[in-house]
């Protein structure tokens, strides 16, 4: 792969710590399910530019799959059972300054998560900017109290799965079909969960 | 040297007289947007005009500085025109007299000179403006110089024109630490300028954050003031333009100058028109937000540092 296309991916997958960051550092739900939706489609763009990159149609499919699931059906489907309005949010507040720890925070991680992987695994680099989508879903799901955020830090664990089986390993055909029944699984559990409970708190599950 | 000479006239000259009319654009459409029929597109300069003419009244405790400050002001502006890729890409008279950080520390002076004059008017509501002003300054000044440090980690210069040159590569310009110091400059821009969404620049908002140290001004002072404000958005916006989001199309030569102000004509409107869809699709903020937004410009600008050490290894 040329420096010019490696620094492409770069730039592209940039944007999932971005998004991720928007999400965490959002409210109000419906913006943060659009946003899923968008990070999806960063990781759609990203499958379709390797595809061009490789010439393997497995990619291409997945991209398809990726942009008709995880970007129009899942954020449509949530926005749709669940029926949030416009100005439905967690009860958190989402200080800016507490944001700007995050985004440090990110920073360092970042330069950690490089220093290592460059001695690891020198020629798959571009594996970092999943590496830290995947610690930050799970970080939203850890400080978050909503199952609605929950179930979104999850989609960013999947999605981060899905950027480093398309940076890592060739794809073949079977990941775009679970990509496609996992989608269908998680929206139809995930809206079932979020109509049942739509809150967790910390102290409920000590109670005997 | 000739030719040195008509290019430097023609880069300083069209920004001088340029400058206004971005704004005046910019004015225009917003209000055809909203539906109102809107100022014409040379309000700018009929106001400039208009202030030109009128008489400047000066307060009773005011200083020396408070009356000649204006003219330093403009002064710095019209130097700063000389030094940076704002019109013509290749270096004009005096451009060696000073770098990017050079040329960021003439901006930084201006701006000191703003608050020390205005601070000798002694009125008790623009120290109330420049104590909301500094608030935010501390941020913006950081951010500028944080920017200029990583764009001259990216290109290896510190020099406008070589990065303006060395950006101008695919391989450089896609750079991901460069996107990072683009985007978080822009961000500084947009405040510099008062383009964010909290901000009305008129004489009437309480959210008001550069036009706060104009109020004990009037008459030449004011309309010096105004043009070096005009002046100051449109530096900051070429730099933006031609150092980092569309490096490319200029030309060279004395012909080429005159045809430069066109083509930076039309990266202004691509600009404006940006800024516009930021100002009409956000809803305005608080005022304490603006430190939050500095911040993240900030830190982007840091990220950018830190990215291209460890990229560059």
């Amino acid at each position: 792969m040329d420096e010019l296309s490696q620094e492409i991916i770069l730039v592209i997958s940039s944007l999932l710590p971005l998004t991720a960051l928007y999400i965490q550092g959002q409210a109000y739900f419906v913006p943060a399910v659009k946003m899923i939706g968008i990070q999806s489609g960063v990781i759609a763009s990203l499958a379709i530019f390797y595809y061009f990159l490789t010439g393997d149609p497995d990619l291409l499919i997945l991209g398809g799959i990726l942009i008709f699931t995880r970007v129009f059906l899942t954020p449509y489907i949530l926005l749709r059972v669940i029926k949030y309005r416009t100005w439905d949010r967690e009860r958190v507040k989402v200080l800016s300054s507490f944001l700007i720890n995050v985004t440090f925070f990110l920073s360092i991680t970042l330069v950690l998560l490089y220093a290592v992987l460059i001695r690891v695994i020198p020629e798959q680099y571009l594996v970092l900017l999943p590496l830290i989508l995947f610690f930050q879903g799970m970080f939203l799901i850890a400080s978050r109290k909503s199952t609605t955020a929950h179930i979104l830090g999850y989609v960013e664990l999947e999605n981060s799965l899905v950027v480093m089986g398309i940076i890592l390993i060739p794809p073949p055909l079977i990941i775009d079909a679970t990509v496609f029944l996992d989608v269908l699984g998680l929206v139809v559990i995930s809206s079932v969960i979020i109509v049942e409970k739509r809150d967790h708190e910390p102290e409920e599950e000590l109670v005997g | 040297m000739i030719d040195v000479l008509f290019e430097t006239i023609i880069q300083v000259l069209g920004v001088i007289l340029l400058s206004p009319l971005y704004v005046g654009i910019l004015e225009r459409i917003k209000a055809l947007i909203e539906g109102r029929r809107g100022p014409s597109i040379f309000q700018p300069y009929f106001d400039l005009l208009k202030l030109s003419k009128k008489e400047m009244s000066i307060p009773r405790n005011a200083g020396w500085l408070f009356i000649n400050g204006p003219f330093i002001v403009f002064s710095t502006y019209v130097l700063i025109s000389f030094v940076i890729p704002v019109v013509y890409p290749k270096p004009v008279l005096l451009t060696p007299t000073v770098d990017f950080l050079g040329g960021g520390l003439l901006f930084s002076l201006a701006g000191f000179l703003k608050v020390y004059e205005a601070m000798e008017s002694s009125s008790n509501l623009v120290t109330l403006g420049i104590s909301r002003n500094l608030s935010f300054a501390y941020l913006s000044e950081a951010t500028l110089l944080t920017v200029f440090i990583a764009v001259a980690l990216v290109t290896g210069t510190n020099n406008p024109y070589v990065t303006m040159q060395f950006i101008q590569a695919p391989v450089e310009y896609l750079f991901l630490p460069h996107f990072l110091a683009m985007a978080s400059f822009f961000m500084l821009w947009m405040f510099e300028t008062g383009k964010l969404p909290l901000e009305s620049s008129g004489m009437s908002e309480l959210g008001m954050i550069d036009d706060s140290m104009l109020y004990e001004y009037s008459g030449k002072g004011l309309m010096l003031l105004k043009w070096g404000s005009y002046l100051k958005s449109y530096l900051l916006g070429s730099v933006l333009l031609n150092v980092f989001l569309i490096p490319w199309g200029m030309q060279t030569g004395v012909l080429g100058a005159v045809a430069d102000l066109g083509i930076m004509f039309l990266k202004w409107l691509l600009l404006l028109f940006i800024v516009l869809v930021i100002e009409t699709s956000l809803a305005k903020f608080r005022l304490f937000k603006v430190q939050d937004f500095l911040m993240v410009a900030l830190v982007l600008s840091t990220l950018s540092i830190v990215l291209t050490v460890t990229l560059n290894g």
